[in-house]
């Protein structure tokens, strides 16, 4: 009983402890396996993840991200929970919870040090045929610093297409990171999809190019 | 001469089997996601043809035979690509016929 209880007790101090970083879009359907890249100046990552039931996907997880004084690199396994879906005619609503862990290392001051973390992160989004919305928010602490991460996002479609053909999105998002960012990213960014391929492209107003990559299969 | 009106009849006896199911999907709102709902269809068996449409938020499916595919399975394709049925039924056309209907040109 003692013995459960440690383990118990130093599972809740790791959670709170030690954390990762934030990713894009999630889940697809029953048996597939969905990559992804992110490349910008100051963060980059690196991801696949295979969903093993209509509600929960494992996956692998690489990323960087560099700030004023602050470098992170972290490599772990992630666990991916669809919470809530809401199937309405012509929307979609969902809830997800996001679970890694694995190996960070932080650069600062000139110094490294490697971490253990683990970090949870809760992402809602809700899409129509014309509108795209998304707020996400990670935990994320490693030793006393404070790497949480918050998006939002929203966009358009410029107009409806068929199943077959590419359709173009605007999407501003804003993304902070604590410690990396000083202040609130944005981001405007053109989105294609065409079926299995997602792409999102956009320059921040600080004028530093991004792109992001997905492709189911 | 014969033997192109035997394979026409075969043609024709063939095509009147099959069953064309068309499927109302709740949820099914860009083609990233219903991607899945297409490749599943497809490899299921006794599926002969598969058409997604995002404007009206359907998908029809053409069986190999008359019977068409059982109302179980297609529910069990659509949730777990998902999303949700919101209707099913039988229609006259077949997909080529429902393709050329709404694809654009």
């Amino acid at each position: 009983m003692i013995k459960i209880i440690k383990i118990y007790a130093m599972a809740i101090i790791l959670f709170t402890s030690y954390q990762s970083i934030l990713q894009a879009a999630p889940m697809s359907y029953k048996g597939s396996t969905t990559s992804m890249a992110t490349i910008s100046k100051d963060y980059s990552s690196l991801e696949s993840s295979y969903v093993i039931t209509t509600k929960d996907a494992i996956g692998l997880r690489a990323f960087k991200s560099t700030g004023d004084s602050h470098t992170i690199k972290a490599e772990g396994i992630f666990y991916l929970r669809k919470l809530m879906r809401i199937n309405a005619i012509n929307s979609q609503t969902n809830l997800w919870l996001f679970a890694d862990a694995g190996t960070i290392n932080v650069k600062k001051n000139l110094k490294n040090k490697d971490h253990y973390y683990l970090s949870p992160t809760l992402q809602f989004d809700y899409e129509t045929k014309g509108l795209f919305g998304l707020i996400s928010h990670q935990l994320l602490r490693v030793g006393h610093d404070n790497f949480d991460t918050t998006k939002i996002e929203g966009g358009f479609s410029f107009y409806e297409k068929s199943y077959k053909e590419t359709q173009p999105w605007f999407i501003l998002k804003a993304k902070n990171i604590n410690n990396i960012f000083n202040k609130i990213e944005y981001t405007p960014t053109l989105r294609l999809i065409n079926k299995a391929i997602f792409m999102d492209a956009g320059i921040s107003m600080d004028g530093k190019p991004s792109l992001h990559v997905m492709y189911t299969f | 001469m014969k033997k192109v009106i035997l394979i026409g009849m075969i043609c024709l006896s063939l095509n009147s089997q099959a069953l064309t199911q068309r499927i109302e999907v709740l949820g099914m709102v860009c083609a990233f996601c219903a991607q899945g709902i297409e490749k599943s269809f497809e490899s299921a068996k006794n599926v002969k043809a598969v058409f997604v449409n995002l404007e009206d938020y359907f998908v029809a499916i053409e069986s190999k035979n008359e019977k068409g595919l059982d109302e179980m399975v297609i529910r069990k394709i659509i949730t777990e690509s998902g999303y949700d049925v919101k209707k099913i039924e039988v229609v006259p056309d077949s997909v080529s016929v429902i393709k050329k209907k709404y694809e654009p040109k």
